[in-house]
């Protein structure tokens, strides 16, 4: 009798094994990742000229924005909430995630750049508190007129310097590894990284509580982050529109993104990088259940708004829906409910495709272009809103549908493609699976068989 | 006296006997508790004869707030109602071990709570039968609520549902020891078990029945559990006329507040069945510990919902509603409830929950949580009550509303009332469930790393077995 389980795929057990062939991922390239390197560095350059070419033509037209912040809140938010993926687990003590955390971690690192150099411009176009001679409505009250400017750039390099300290803290073994087992320039990067790290119980226990506090700071910095920019650049230009979940369902939706992007980084990784006994099924089994939880959650958060807009009947709450959903955007709307909730929602339900390899891939395909569609959906015509009406009490006139130029085109694929252009640069630094992660792993967790059963057992220490 | 054996684990035979003792056997406190507690019960029933028989005139209520300590505690039952699914439903799917000796009292918790919950609109009504003249037929014509669509009318079909559903889940979860009770009883009482054990001998096709109808049903009521506090939001967030209520953040805001409120609630039950029952071997510090976790996360998540919904009622800049929440904030009483608000429903508990002693700490973790649920009935209130008592234009009396006497009776009522349908549900089924005690007692082990021996647990998976 032969067993077809989730226990054919598993990590080795020896630790040399694990070293080599975890390292080995940072030294192998292809001529297919070259040539793939090098068009995304082409359309990278491409994005700049799109962005250099938008500020130049519209520089003055803050209408003409909207597609540069909803690209902006799209890469922000669905990098930014992927650590959140490997932070949960951690505090839950749930050893399924130890293999994607480093890729969940180096996924929120990749998009500092991008983010600054589209921020740059959009603080150029975004009014300032005091619009002809009267304070709008905006989180900062009486606070000094280019607050939100100031704040919320603050708040992006916060969450990249929080996301940067939370790949470090969380590598540093893995430096001391290859400080130890590299030579030439990999030897020096691992010396100079690795802070002196030999593995002494006090600096494993230090290791620890560093991830903790890290990943406590980076969790709390995500949320405000959320808060400040979804208010400040959308919902305070839209004249009326309140709207206390927002800022939550914002954040859903990037963490939606966020889980979609660590499945397709792991199922890259296994189809490409070979790692299938690392990235067993058990790993997508848990995503794809994330992946599905997640989108309740924003439908949940969506739905909470519309019931009170499309209930209270107010004018304010007039101005909402025909604005956001059945107004200039309707088209976008549809594609954002039917990517974000109903597909994935419907994919995922079922148990057979969430435990498999290729079935929560798929749904994180969907998921992610649902939460793109999503960006475009509330941030375009908050944008398009027409500036000298942002005094008034509600919104009285909804703004024509805009549909991008050449250059947002431009930047948004640039963007993107820049930002998967710094995860495969990261990729020939680190492992994109953590050795001791792994190791560890081995050590909590092994399939054993129980009386009939098959199963794991999982260690789980205080 | 602790039993293991060879292999340092609590026996069966052991794990029957003590935590049968308060179904095959009474305690000595229980007689005059239940007792007290039935005078106490039965004098409510008369009060609510008398309110009957007058009308609301013997309550606070009056104009503008018509919407009191009756409606708050309503809210508040439903909060607390959400602690068996929270415990039971999410961590039985997430397959937390810790969850095992708790998720009875939180099924039983819910019931009740939720049965009381429902009769606390009954009891608003004043003429409770005129109930039926709102509801049945309900038709938009009556201009009462705008249409059936209203969250008024899907209240009671929301809690139904939960009720039913929370019901079937508690049976489900039963079985398994009703059987057990069935082989250890005669008399009437064996008939009664024999009849609700369905047949139960526990070969292997009926635990599986079992595992997968708890499973299915938790998926199921998941739904239910966060629709139903979203919908008794809705009572109030899809009003436009009264300030501060019509507010987007309210659903969520709602189900998560009760959260905090339900979980706290099976704080406070397990240090009591601990100390009623001494289930010291069974009801662990450890629980408690991963309890004080799971509240110091929903708290935190609790307060970040209470900063938006605060910052946002001040965003609009609307007069009135900057009026509302300065009336809220820094009016007396508004003010002194606001901060016993604040105070009992975080500053002081979750700090204290930071700290494993405190944590692990039987008796502080009992007050902590009593603290917060009093926290949680004063943040129901602060949102009904103080957008009613507001003078606004269109009102032509306008007062700050006292509950009487009668009213905060009724609310005594109410604790007493679900306690003793505790108790007496305790002398028929058991509060801790043997079958998972006992699946714990198999699954759990520990393993030496290094130096450390650590605890572990076996996990079981699908798979597919071919010759």
């Amino acid at each position: 009798m032969t067993i077809k389980g989730h226990h054919k795929e598993w990590p080795p057990s020896d630790p040399k094994i694990v070293k080599d062939e975890l390292f080995s991922s940072t030294i192998k390239g292809s001529s297919t990742l070259k040539l793939i390197s090098k068009i995304l560095g082409l359309l990278s350059i491409l994005g700049l000229v799109g962005l250099i070419g938008k500020f130049l033509i519209d520089g003055g037209d803050q209408t003409q924005w909207g597609y540069v912040a909803a690209t902006l809140a799209f890469i922000f938010s669905v990098t930014g909430g992927a650590p959140l993926v490997a932070i949960a687990p951690f505090i839950a003590k749930a050893n399924w995630a130890r293999p994607i955390s480093r890729m969940a971690h180096v996924i929120g690192a990749s998009a500092i750049v991008v983010n600054i150099i589209i921020m740059i411009p959009l603080l150029w176009v975004l009014p300032p508190l005091v619009v002809e001679g009267a304070r709008r409505r905006s989180i900062w009250f009486e606070a000094p007129v280019y607050s939100p400017h100031f704040w919320d750039t603050l708040s992006l390099i916060m969450l990249a310097i929080a996301g940067l300290g939370l790949l470090y803290v969380s590598a540093l073994p893995d430096f001391a590894i290859m400080r130890d087992n590299s030579q030439g320039f990999r030897k020096k990067i691992g010396n100079f990284l690795a802070g002196g790290f030999v593995g002494s119980t006090v600096q494993w226990s230090t290791l620890r509580m560093r991830v903790g506090v890290m990943s406590t700071l980076y969790f709390f910095i995500y949320i405000f982050v959320h808060v400040v920019i979804s208010i400040d650049f959308s919902l305070s230009m839209v004249p009326g529109w309140r709207d206390a979940i927002y800022p939550m369902a914002h954040a859903m939706g990037g963490i939606q993104g966020g889980v979609a992007l660590v499945i397709i980084l792991a199922w890259i990784m296994r189809k490409y990088g070979k790692y299938e006994n690392y990235l067993n099924i058990n790993v997508f089994w848990a995503l794809g259940r994330l992946m599905f939880a997640t989108s309740l959650m924003w439908i949940y958060f969506f739905y909470s708004a519309f019931i009170v807009f499309w209930y209270g009947k107010s004018m304010s709450d007039n101005a909402w829906l025909d604005l956001l959903i059945r107004g200039p955007m309707v088209y976008v709307f549809i594609l954002g409910m039917l990517f974000s909730f109903i597909f994935p929602w419907w994919w995922l339900i079922w148990n057979k495709v969430r435990n498999s390899i290729n079935g929560p891939v798929i749904g994180a395909f969907i998921a992610l272009t649902g939460v793109f569609f999503e960006r475009i959906r509330v941030y375009v015509p908050a944008w398009s809103v027409d500036p000298k009406l942002i005094h008034d009490k509600w919104l009285t006139v909804i703004p024509e549908t805009l549909y991008p130029d050449i250059w947002d085109i431009l930047l948004i694929l640039g963007s993107i493609s820049f930002v998967v252009l710094t995860v495969i640069f990261i990729s020939r630094i680190i492992p994109f699976i953590g050795v001791w992660e792994v190791q560890q792993f081995n050590l909590l967790a092994k399939p054993i068989k129980y009386i009939k059963a098959h199963g794991i057992r999982v260690a789980k220490p205080d | 006296m602790q039993q293991r054996d060879n292999q340092n684990r609590l026996s069966q035979k052991y794990t029957n006997s003590v935590l049968l003792n308060g179904t095959l056997s009474t305690p000595r406190w229980w007689y005059p508790l239940v007792s007290v507690l039935l005078f106490f019960v039965v004098i409510g029933f008369i009060l609510f004869g008398i309110q009957i028989k007058y009308g609301l005139g013997v309550t606070g209520l009056n104009r503008p707030v018509y919407w009191g300590l009756y409606i708050t505690t309503f809210v508040f039952w439903v909060g607390i109602s959400h602690a068996g699914i929270m415990i039971s439903a999410i961590l039985r799917i997430t397959q937390a071990e810790w969850r095992r000796p708790v998720t009875r009292a939180a099924e039983i918790l819910t019931i009740f709570s939720l049965a009381t919950a429902l009769v606390f609109p009954l009891i608003h009504a004043g003429r409770t039968w005129r109930i039926v003249y709102w509801l049945i037929p309900y038709d938009a014509a009556r201009g009462i609520w705008p249409n059936i669509r209203s969250p008024l009318f899907m209240d009671p079909i929301a809690i139904s549902t939960y009720l039913t559903g929370s019901t079937l889940f508690l049976f489900v979860a039963l079985i398994p020891d009703l059987a057990v009770l069935r082989d250890r009883t005669t008399g009437f009482r064996k008939g009664f078990y024999t009849i609700l054990a369905l047949g139960w001998t526990g070969n292997p096709r009926q635990w599986k029945m079992q595992v997968v109808g708890g499973i299915l049903l938790s998926a199921l009521m998941l739904p239910i559990f966060v629709s139903v506090h979203s919908i008794v939001s809705w009572d109030f967030a899809v009003t436009t006329a009264v300030e501060g209520w019509h507010s987007t953040i309210f659903a969520p805001y709602f189900v998560i507040g009760a959260v905090h409120s339900g979980v706290s609630a099976v704080v406070t039950m397990m240090a009591l069945m601990r100390w009623g029952w001494g289930w010291n071997d069974f009801i662990r510090p450890e629980h408690f510990d991963a309890l004080a976790r799971l509240l110091t996360v929903v708290a935190t998540a609790w307060l970040g919902f209470t900063f938006l919904e605060l910052l946002f009622a001040v965003y609009g800049l609307d007069a009135p509603e900057i009026a509302l929440r300065e009336m809220q904030i820094f009016q007396y009483p508004w003010n002194m409830l606001f901060l016993i608000f604040l105070l009992t429903g975080y500053i002081l508990p979750v700090p204290m929950w930071l700290f494993k002693r405190v944590r692990t700490n039987i008796a502080l973790m009992f007050w902590s949580s009593i603290l917060v649920n009093i926290g949680m009935w004063l943040e129901r209130f602060l949102i009904i009550v103080p957008g009613l008592a507001r003078k606004s234009p269109f009102v032509f009396t306008w007062e700050a509303y006292t509950p009487s006497w009668f009213e905060w009776y009724i609310l005594f009522w109410s604790f007493c009332w679900v306690t003793l349908l505790m108790l007496l549900f305790s002398r028929v089924f058991p509060l801790v469930p043997l079958f998972e005690q006992k699946e714990s007692e198999v699954f759990s082990d520990s393993i030496k790393i290094g130096r450390a021996t650590v605890p572990t647990i076996f996990r079981e998976e699908e798979e597919e077995e071919e010759d």
